[in-house]
């Protein structure tokens, strides 16, 4: 089942986290290197979540959404939230060659941003390949995947599914520890972080790459974000200041997990914030309901960016 | 006439020529790994081993090389008792050894180029440090290289300044080079390189971990390959020990060689067929050095001199040649360190030993097809033996497999309409009759009928 099938995917409280950051994050290395011009391409579905965010954030109008279902591409065609939007119909591996082929794509940044819902796999990796060596000078790439234990096989076997999705990359002393349900997500991420980077060694780029995004969330499944910036040449050494700077929020070590909580609970901790210290056990207590320490400091960490939904009868 | 003043042709190197030659047809792993032969070559002589066989028990387990890569750093650093200052003021910074270099200490170096090739790939800012002891009194010196001032300051000056410097921790060197050139950043921003690196030093330093020099990247410690054949039952491998007398030099051999691992039971290259992970082969080892490793080409032998070419029907054989001698330079290794000379005149001496139990092996894969299920059997008799581990033997043991005679078949292969042979089979008495037993009892039926007893 095509994911738009079963979920309205833009409601799901953690990603709206990590889109919040990913966009924080995009409208912020605009501001370091030259993204003057760029095209977004990605996955819009049928709610072009991202692509609204692409335009109303970082002012892109020239936007491709490659969508493989025939009736996904039918509603998607339907569905587009802007003009400039062109829906391709395929699969990202056969379509991406035709996005770089578009008369004047090859010589401006993209941003693409490739949100599959499924696990990595074969497909996924030559996607990545793909990506980090064609995508021109300035380019910003972001990979999205899932890092559901069981789509990696039997724990025993998880390992060596890993390595044989990527490679040399992957230490020979991977362990089983390492790919259980709690730690595979940041295994996934750092992994795969690992595989672009070295890939785009190989390929020789001009200015490298910079990983400037590397987010795990979970709203009921985890799921892992990876992704940098490809300068051009000369704009690697401002890109790189950038990313290395503390107030940098693109790279997060543990999964972002948002608490699901009532209108009433978010406007009750909202008024609590922004605040020096950190928000108490105690102090949620005293406002009158409670939450898990892990909740609470996710919820300290990313109010801004989370989202408040509601439900209309009409 | 010709001038005087023209009478000669200008036959000087050029410092851009070395820096370009030399630097050219080495990988910047195999320039890390000339480093790292330095250091411990530095470790043996220390420990006062002579490492002619693998029975040789020498503890190297107090030395220590570190490596440390960065996006725009290499820093590569030992305990093993530094360079003195007058062998860096008479060898060490050298161009090509010089005839009076001492030769004589087991050393894997041979050339006198490893140090100066591996910083010049490695970038152009450089600085080697070594603290040493003389007279039980500690001593230091650096030699700061800059390539580009180096270069520019004409071919008539080759010499690099060396300066006072404070002490390192410990006796040792420490070479730092930044300014990397472009190889060295590319390479040192990908993970997967140094994650090979790890993998490739793992392997080739097999027998020096194994005696417990500690070799650290990032500050990781590398675990050596645990290098194993197969022993038990009908099978046994070899292990041959030689010396040879060569310009009046001692060069010890040893060979050892058999089954490190079941042969497939399908020979034809399957999809998880990998050769990068294929162990399978000839290893070389110069001076406790693997200089070739799981070699399938001519080199080793495969495919010349009526060897047929290497096929993934042998896998499972592994052939190891050492070969150990006070002076490096009777070895058979090439500048790189990274493949034979096969015109060396020791390893021409025993390639034919390989080939005998190269052949041997190939024949036991060719009759094992006969009796799969025997030699399956067989071959779970055997058990994983480090090769330090293994006894002496001058052959390799494998089953000996009588073949038996066998009788040439024919398969048939025909098409006919499906109820016409569902009619057959009834009419044979079971509607419900295999396709393939229709065949075979029409055959029968028409063989009895026209040929008779046979």
């Amino acid at each position: 089942m095509a994911s738009f099938d079963s979920v309205n995917y833009s409601i799901r409280p953690s990603k709206s986290v990590q889109r919040g950051l990913v966009f924080e994050g995009l409208r912020r290395i605009a501001g370091a290197i030259d993204l003057g011009n760029a095209v977004y391409v990605g996955f819009g579905s049928i709610w072009f979540t991202d692509f609204i965010q692409a335009h109303r954030v970082l002012e892109i109008n020239d936007m491709v959404s490659i969508e493989a279902n025939e009736i996904g591409f039918k509603r998607a065609t339907f569905n587009k939230v802007y003009r400039t939007i062109s829906v391709m119909e395929g699969r990202a591996k056969t379509r991406l060659p035709d996005v770089l082929g578009i008369d004047g794509f090859s010589a401006r940044p993209w941003i693409i941003w490739l949100d599959y819902d499924s696990a990595l796999d074969e497909e996924i990796v030559e996607d990545m390949q793909w990506v980090v060596t064609n995508a021109p000078p300035n380019s910003v790439v972001l990979f999205t995947f899932s890092a559901t234990q069981n789509a990696y096989g039997k724990p025993v076997n998880r390992a060596d599914r890993i390595r044989a999705l990527l490679g040399d990359v992957v230490p020979d002393e991977l362990s089983k520890e390492e790919c259980e349900k709690e730690t595979l997500p940041t295994t996934l991420a750092g992994l795969a972080a690992d595989f672009l980077k070295s890939e785009v060694a190989d390929a020789a780029r001009p200015g490298g790459f910079i990983e400037a995004f590397r987010l795990s969330y979970l709203d009921s499944v985890a799921m892992v974000t990876v992704g940098g910036i490809l300068p051009a040449k000369g704009a690697a050494a401002a890109a790189r200041a950038m990313i290395d700077d503390k107030c940098w929020n693109g790279i997060v070590g543990e999964i972002i997990e948002a608490p699901p909580m009532t209108l009433r609970e978010i406007a009750t901790l909202q008024a609590e914030l922004p605040t020096v210290a950190n928000l108490t056990r105690a102090r949620i207590q005293e406002l009158g309901f409670d939450l898990h320490e892990r909740q609470i400091r996710s919820f300290q960490q990313y109010y801004k960016y989370l989202p408040s939904f509601a439900e209309i009868v009409a | 006439m010709i001038p005087a003043e023209k009478k000669r042709a200008d036959a000087n190197p050029t410092k851009a020529f070395f820096v370009r030659m030399i630097t050219r047809d080495i990988t910047l792993e195999d320039c890390i790994f000339d480093l790292v032969d330095n250091s411990i070559d530095g470790a043996w002589e220390l420990s006062g081993g002579h490492p002619l066989s693998l029975d040789d028990k020498t503890n190297l387990s107090a030395y220590k090389i570190s490596i440390r890569i960065e996006e725009d750093r290499f820093e590569i650093s030992d305990n093993c008792g530094g360079i003195t200052l007058d062998d860096a003021v008479e060898y060490a910074f050298t161009f090509g050894r010089k005839d009076k270099a001492e030769t004589e200490n087991f050393s894997i170096g041979v050339y006198g180029i490893g140090m100066k090739r591996a910083i010049f790939k490695l970038g152009t800012q450089i600085d080697i440090r070594s603290t040493y002891e003389i007279d039980e009194n500690l001593e230091s010196f650096r030699v700061p290289i800059n390539v580009e001032a180096w270069l520019a300051s004409g071919d008539e000056n080759w010499d690099f300044d060396i300066e006072e410097s404070e002490h390192l921790d410990q006796k040792g060197v420490k070479i730092t080079v930044s300014d990397l050139t472009e190889a060295a950043r590319r390479s040192f921003e990908s993970p997967r390189f140094i994650k090979n690196l790890r993998r490739s030093i793992a392997r080739d330093y097999a027998l020096h971990l194994h005696r417990g020099l500690v070799i650290e990247v990032q500050g990781k410690p590398v675990s050596g390959w645990t290098i194993e054949l197969r022993q038990g039952g009908d099978f046994s491998p070899m292990r041959a020990q030689f010396e040879n007398v060569m310009d009046g030099e001692r060069v010890f051999v040893e060979i050892l060689a058999g089954m490190a691992a079941p042969p497939p039971n399908d020979s034809e290259p399957s999809e998880d067929f990998d050769d990068d992970q294929n162990t399978s082969g000839w290893y070389v080892i110069c001076n406790g050095r693997i200089v070739l490793a799981a070699d399938k080409t001519t080199v080793t032998g495969w495919g010349t001199e009526g060897w047929p070419q290497w096929h993934p029907q042998y896998t499972g054989f592994m052939g190891i040649i050492v070969f150990s001698s006070r002076r490096a330079d009777l070895l058979p290794l090439t500048t790189t360190k990274r493949s034979v000379d096969e015109t060396s005149a020791v390893y021409r001496q025993f390639r034919p030993k390989m080939r005998e139990t190269t052949k041997e092996w190939i024949s036991y894969t060719n009759t094992r097809k006969q009796i799969r299920e025997e030699a399956i059997q067989r071959e779970a008799a055997a058990k994983a033996v480090p090769i330090f581990e293994v006894a002496i033997r001058q052959e390799v043991e494998l089953p000996r497999i009588i073949q038996k005679t066998k009788v040439p078949e024919a398969n048939v292969l025909y098409t006919v309409p499906r109820q016409r042979l569902r009619s057959l089979a009834s009419a044979f008495g079971n509607i419900n009759m295999a396709y393939k037993d229709v065949g075979l009892k029409s055959f029968e039926y028409a063989f009895k009928d026209l040929v008779g007893d046979e």
